[in-house]
């Protein structure tokens, strides 16, 4: 089978000499000039040879048939099996052949799987717990109250009016007829009445106002009031658009719940009227509310406080928030190197519709972090102290691509509005923000509890008659939230504070006495008691003796894992490396070469033979062939052309006659026929 | 030449089958050595020198142990879990709520069943710490002087008896006053954990049928005695009460929810339904219907979860079952089972408790990697609740069914189980002697029950929050109260009291949850190529160069020796069968006929079994051909080194 392809072979070679053999017009133009060396000489040429040399050495593969290359390879490669198909018998050989083929199959089976896992992005998370000398939490206080009534009494003047008479119509119909004299605010009513739904009749449920008189009832007002005090009657609040002519009843179930709702409703209109500035005046001031504090030895005052107005809970106070000065370290687990606090909230002055919890809303955040202390808050009890011990839990997250948060909400899609306090970015602050946003763009104002963008207002009855009712609407709808959350993105760091709440009794009936006289007289001067056991709050925060839970992510899965795990299954299938597959990569490249040898060869054979129609000698016999292959004598350099043009007469007819092939030329030819002898050898 | 035999010879021709071409051992392990892919061996083989060719074995050695042992390593560590910890950021849904009052029934409603019982219990107080009666329960007099003359029945079954730290065996009853001897064991509970000093001691005594083997239960207090004496006979009456009447003698949930507030939108008690405890009475499941979607939260705060207000009338209290005043409420999952004496959180009145929730899922590998059920199936343990498994409903479960197989009968605060009662005296007179030694046996394990159930592979679990407030504050309270007992007029007759009220808020803080995930730290793949490490690492070894080493030491080493042991046999056999003559002694196969030896079935290699005798002095006068050991040489020549060929020319 050899024997077939030399004789092309032999004629490719001597025709073409192997450099030209990238096609390229360069190196063809060389060809003529190294078949003339003796009409131009020069440095130049010599140059040109030395290259022409290297390309040629570069050009050398390891044989010049498929076949001759497989076995090379097999015979030199490092990989283990291929080894074993040349050198046993055959039906070894067979067996051989397949385990090879099965190894390979499974390695590049393995090499998938690694590769897909390694592009799973998975991590791996570290715990650890511990003490260590950490930054003591800002600690946000408000009081449950947002104002002191005292102060926002002339606000609210009217709405109290008109809600003790909402109350007293409520509590005994009949009674508060003869009181319907009194003055009341009507425009406020006339808003966003409360009505009463009477669904005692499911098809016909009957609709009227609490104040039938003011308002055209549609039934005698009075005589079903009554009635409905029994059970299927409940209570609803009425939300109208501007013309008044798409109303939606929010419906309750409990009197309690529809005019406290119906209160705050009115209240928020209110306070969104007065400037921020007055409010602040009108919350408690910090002077007031915090009577005394401690952090560890350090004694410390309200003016360690930041104050910031959280408009739901009026003035609240931010211990050790880190934004102007260095936030404060404990070293100490315990309460004598915690933070302690005496409160007062003044709970005789509250605002008795708004408020109806007492007590201190407290709330630990990190530093820089805007507290959202409706949602994340606790309770603290007046009359007692309250003990919190902390732990710092910890979530630290690698981002993209190992998991789906933002370290600085820059690319969340939503405008930040708190970025005004210059806090970090939260999701919460995210959500709020969005909500915020919706609310610009369907009511056309702000919400009194959310920050306002720039150029905007926040919505009141006068300015924006039709918002409560708009308000109602996105407040419960269920796509506004969704597509809140889907653009919102967590934070990569998370950090919660684990609390353990312990509370007791505080002040002790014997200490009771003196502790009231030092507070009332450091307070307000008066050597009268001025505080009660119901305004009174005390405060123990402190670290735990394990003060920190850090769970850290890491890549599972990094290109260390990846590349040891490769190599593990190509060694342990295959025993081979890197420089086996480098070998491979050879390999492929010299069995392209073959093939475009063989295929401009066969290009030369068919113009050969195109050109050999004219020629009229006997064509070589394959016997002749046989004998120059195997010829030894003209390898050397020193018997030169004889023996190159003796056997091969078809040479006359090539296109170049004066041209005899370069000497290199033959001597490519040597390692061919050992290899072939070699391989006949074992043919046969 | 039949077309099949032709073909038989031409496969034969072409394939022949060829033992191992090395002639002895030695020539085997040589050739193995030279050629094996395996590093070190080569080393062993090619070494000069006795001293470096020791070395080089001992190194070989080694590194085949430490491959050994390292690869064991690996497969021993193989079902190892990794642990995730994953936090998302998403709707959540909201667990089932379940709220109970702490006293099970109003005490209007039960009183006339337990007025016996209540009877006894003043009489057994009286004669014990001899106070007078309450200023409350001033119309208990009556009641005693018209049972004046009855005879005691339950101080009758079950004594409570006064014990005198100085008089050992002797206890004193409280009821006749008798000095009564004490046989049998006294059983001091808790007095394990704690010394007890006082000089009187109460406790009951418990018999079994016969009366001859009795137990005696003593407490530190007579608190802790009377209400366990208490309970024992309550739980006796009450088991005897059919369900529907103990459902209406409870708090209806119109009564129990005075107010209720969801995720901005009012609910009220057609949202919760009715969960029956045996030991709390009516018990309220918000968001636990089937047919319902789970309702699920969207944001966190306090506003956007339940808000309950709840009616707790401290009136209807049962004085001696339950001291304390206020709610239960359980944090669960839909399909589980509110265990509400054991996992409950109180609630007081005149406050309101805001509960903070946090959800965490954790999830376990189950079998092989760690002692753990997905769905309870593998547990041999029937489940006798309607809900899902979990570790406490396979305990209570397993306690019930070893209660009714031993005692007959089953335990009141538990489900019964298929075709079982409820234990009461009249039907089985010594369950409670049964039922506290049976309970002694489990709490000690010695029931097999902690044994047997393993916890459930996944679990929720709700980290809470609780902080409390002062509610209604000072100046709400005037407008608050009228209202809620305006709301609550439907149910009741009378003003409420702040301290009939308790309000509760549970809510997400966020809605980040946790999960934590077990995942196998190991995979086939990893183990591989973890393997493949170790060979490489120590040998540079491969699956191909164990494959050789099988062939070499498990085939040819094997059939080397076969060979030889064949050969041995031949050997002597020949001599036996011709021992006159031994001058012609292989003449039916002999090997100066090689056309023979190819005619058999393993040609080669009975030509291979000759080369040794044939280059003996045995055989004068024919050589074996020359072919047949060219053809030996040769096959092997292509592999050997220089060395050898030198000896071939």
């Amino acid at each position: 089978m050899l024997l077939h392809i030399n004789p092309a072979l032999f004629k490719l070679l001597h025709g073409y000499p192997p450099w030209i053999m990238p096609t390229d017009g360069n190196l063809g133009d060389k060809n003529v000039q190294m078949g003339k060396p003796g009409h131009r000489e020069g440095a130049t040429m010599h140059v040109k040879k030395y290259l022409l040399k290297c390309l040629h050495r570069l050009q050398k593969g390891p044989g010049y048939t498929y076949k001759e290359l497989l076995v090379w390879y097999c015979d030199n490669t490092n990989t283990h099996g291929p080894k074993r198909i040349i050198c046993e018998g055959p039906k070894k050989k067979a067996v051989w052949f397949l385990l090879t083929l099965l190894f390979t199959a499974l390695v590049c089976w393995q090499w998938g799987i690694f590769i897909r896992t390694y592009l799973s992005w998975e991590v791996s998370v570290s715990l650890s717990v511990g003490f260590k000398t950490m930054d003591f939490p800002a600690v946000t206080i408000c009081n449950a109250s947002p104002f002191k009534y005292s102060k926002v009494k002339h606000l609210l003047k009217d709405l109290d009016e008109l809600m003790e008479a909402v109350l007293e119509r409520i509590l005994a119909p009949e009674l508060s007829h003869a009181n319907a004299t009194r003055t009341l605010n009507s425009s406020i009513w006339n808003h966003t009445p409360l009505v009463l739904i009477d669904e005692r009749n499911p098809h016909h449920p009957v609709v009227f106002d609490l104040f039938g008189d003011n308002h055209n009832g549609l039934t005698n007002s009075s005589a079903s009031e009554k009635i409905c005090n029994a059970h299927g009657c409940k209570m609803a609040m009425r939300l109208c658009s501007l013309n008044g002519t798409q109303c939606t009843f929010r419906n309750f179930t409990s009197a309690t719940q529809a005019v406290t709702e119906w209160y705050s409703l009115q209240a928020t209109n209110i306070f969104a009227q007065v400037p921020q500035q007055e409010l602040v005046e009108m919350s408690y001031p910090g002077e007031q509310m915090i009577l005394a504090c401690l952090f560890g030895a350090e004694p410390c005052n309200y003016r360690n406080f930041t104050s910031i107005f959280y408009p739901h809970y009026g003035n609240c106070y931010i211990f050790n928030w880190g934004m102007t000065e260095k936030a404060l370290p404990s070293a100490n687990p315990g309460t004598e190197f915690g933070l302690k606090l005496i409160l007062d909230i003044g709970q005789e002055d509250y605002v008795p519709f708004l408020a109806s919890t007492a007590g201190v809303r407290l709330m630990l955040h990190e530093q820089r972090s805007y507290p959202f202390i409706r949602d994340e808050g606790i309770y603290a009890m007046s009359g007692t102290e309250t003990s919190i011990g902390v732990l710092v839990d910890k979530l630290q997250r690698m981002g993209e691509p190992y998991s789906p948060c933002t370290v600085n909400g820059s690319e969340v899609p939503v405008q930040n509005f708190y970025s005004d306090y210059n806090t970090t970015y939260s999701i919460q602050a995210c959500l709020r923000s969005c909500f915020q946003d919706h609310m610009i763009r369907s009511c056309k104002c702000g919400h009194y509890l959310y920050p306002l963008p720039r150029g905007e207002k926040y919505c009141n009855n006068r300015d924006f008659p039709d918002w409560a009712h708009c308000y109602s609407d996105l407040q419960m709808s269920v796509a506004q939230r969704e597509t809140c959350i889907g653009m919102c993105k967590e934070s990569c760091n998370d950090t919660q504070y684990k609390m353990t709440i312990s509370m007791a009794d505080w002040p002790s009936e014997a200490s009771e006495d003196w502790i009231f006289h030092v507070l009332s007289q450091e307070r307000d001067q008066s050597t009268n008691i001025t505080l009660s056991r119901k305004g009174i709050v005390k405060l123990n925060i402190y670290f735990q003796e394990f003060n920190y839970r850090t769970i850290e992510e890491s890549a599972a899965n990094n290109l260390v894992w990846l590349l040891s795990n490769l190599g593990g299954q190509f060694g342990f299938w295959m025993g081979g490396s890197v420089l086996c597959l480098i070998e491979f990569g050879e390999i492929i490249i010299d069995f392209v070469w073959i093939t475009i040898i063989k295929l401009v060869a066969l290009a030369k054979s068919l113009r050969q033979r195109r050109a050999q129609a004219s020629y009229s000698g006997p064509p070589p016999t394959v016997a002749e062939l046989v004998e120059a292959h195997t010829n030894f004598g003209f390898q050397p350099d020193t018997a030169p052309r004889s023996p190159n043009t003796g056997p091969y007469p078809s040479e006359q007819a090539l296109p170049i006659p004066g041209t005899p092939p370069p000497n290199y030329d033959s001597l490519r030819l040597q390692p061919l026929d050992v290899i072939e002898s070699d391989s006949e050898g074992d043919a046969i | 030449m039949a077309p099949g035999e032709k073909i038989k010879a031409k496969i034969k021709k072409n394939l022949p089958v060829t033992g191992p071409q090395a002639p002895t051992i030695k020539e085997l392990m040589r050739w193995y050595c030279l050629n094996t892919n395996t590093h070190g061996c080569r080393r062993i083989v090619v070494s000069r020198g006795r001293l470096r060719r020791l070395l080089w074995i001992g190194f070989t050695l080694t590194a085949v142990a430490l491959i050994l042992w390292q690869c064991a390593l690996l497969v021993f560590s193989f079902y190892t879990v990794s642990v995730s910890i994953k936090v998302h950021f998403r709707k959540l849904d909201f667990p089932a709520v379940t709220i109970c009052n702490i006293n099970p029934y109003k005490y209007s409603a039960v009183r006339n069943l337990l007025a016996d019982l209540e009877q006894e219990t003043r009489e057994a107080l009286k004669s014990l710490y001899g106070f007078p009666e309450s200023r409350k329960r001033r119309e208990a007099e009556s009641w005693s002087s018209v049972l004046e003359g009855m005879q005691p029945r339950f101080s009758h079954r079950i004594p409570l008896l006064i014990f005198d730290q100085y008089e050992k065996g002797k206890a004193r009853d409280f009821f006749t006053g008798r000095k009564r001897k004490v046989d049998g064991r006294i059983i001091h509970k808790a007095s394990n954990v704690m010394h007890i000093e006082s000089k009187q001691v109460v406790g009951f005594q418990l018999c079994s049928n016969d009366t001859s083997d009795c137990a005696t239960y003593t407490f530190s207090s007579g608190i802790n005695a009377i209400q366990e004496w208490y309970k024992l006979h309550y739980m006796n009456i009450m088991a005897q009460v059919p369900l529907e009447k103990k459902i209406n003698m409870s708090y209806s949930a119109e009564e129990l929810l005075v107010t209720c507030f969801f995720d901005g939108v009012s609910c009220d008690a057609r949202n919760f339904t009715l969960f029956h405890h045996p030991m709390h009475g009516n018990c309220y499941t918000f968001n636990n219907r089937e047919n319902e979607t789970i309702l699920s939260t969207s944001m966190g705060g306090s506003e956007y979860g339940l808000q309950v207000i709840l009616y707790i009338n401290e009136e209807e209290y049962n004085p001696f079952l339950v001291s304390s005043t206020g709610a239960k409420v359980i944090i669960h999952r839909q399909d589980e089972y509110p265990f509400v004496e054991d996992v409950g959180t109180e609630i007081e009145t005149a406050m309101v408790t805001s509960i903070g929730m946090h959800l965490t899922e954790s999830f376990k590998l189950s079998e092989p990697y760690s002692q753990c059920t997905e769905d309870g199936s593998d547990v041999p343990i029937r489940n006798i609740y309607n809900a899902a498994y979990s570790l406490q409903i396979c305990l209570h479960s397993c306690f019930q069914t070893k209660m009714v197989e031993k005692c007959g009968c089953a335990q009141y605060s538990q489900p019964l189980p298929p075709a079982a009662n409820y234990c009461n005296y009249q039907q089985h007179p010594n369950w409670m002697y049964c039922y506290y030694q049976l309970h002694r046996a489990f709490v000690q394990e010695e029931l097999g029950c902690q044994s047997v159930c393993k916890e459930a592979c996944s679990f929720k679990e709700w980290t809470l929050t609780t902080s409390l407030a002062q509610w209604p504050s000072v100046v709400s309270e005037k407008w608050l109260l009228p209202v809620l007992t305006w709301d609550q007029g439907r149910q009741i007759n009378k003003k409420l009291n702040k301290t009939d009220l308790a309000k509760l808020l549970i809510f997400y803080k966020d809605l980040n949850q946790r999960s934590i995930m077990e995942s196998p730290a190991n995979s086939i793949e990893m183990l591989l190529s973890n393997f493949g490490g170790q060979l490489g690492l120590w040998m540079s070894c491969s699956v191909v160069c164990v494959i050789e080493i099988i062939e070499v030491f498990f085939i040819d080493f094997f059939s080397i020796i076969a060979r030889r042991q064949w050969q041995k046999a031949k050997e002597w056999w020949a001599r036996k069968q011709a021992p006159p003559c031994p001058e012609a002694p292989r003449s039916p196969q002999g090997q100066d006929n090689p056309a023979l030896d190819i005619d058999n079935d393993l040609p080669t290699f009975n030509s291979a079994l000759h080369l040794p005798p044939a280059l003996g002095t045995q055989v004068p006068g024919t050589p074996p051909p020359k072919y047949n050991t060219l053809r030996l040489e040769r096959a092997f020549s292509n592999q050997l080194t220089d060395t050898q060929i030198l000896d071939e020319l």
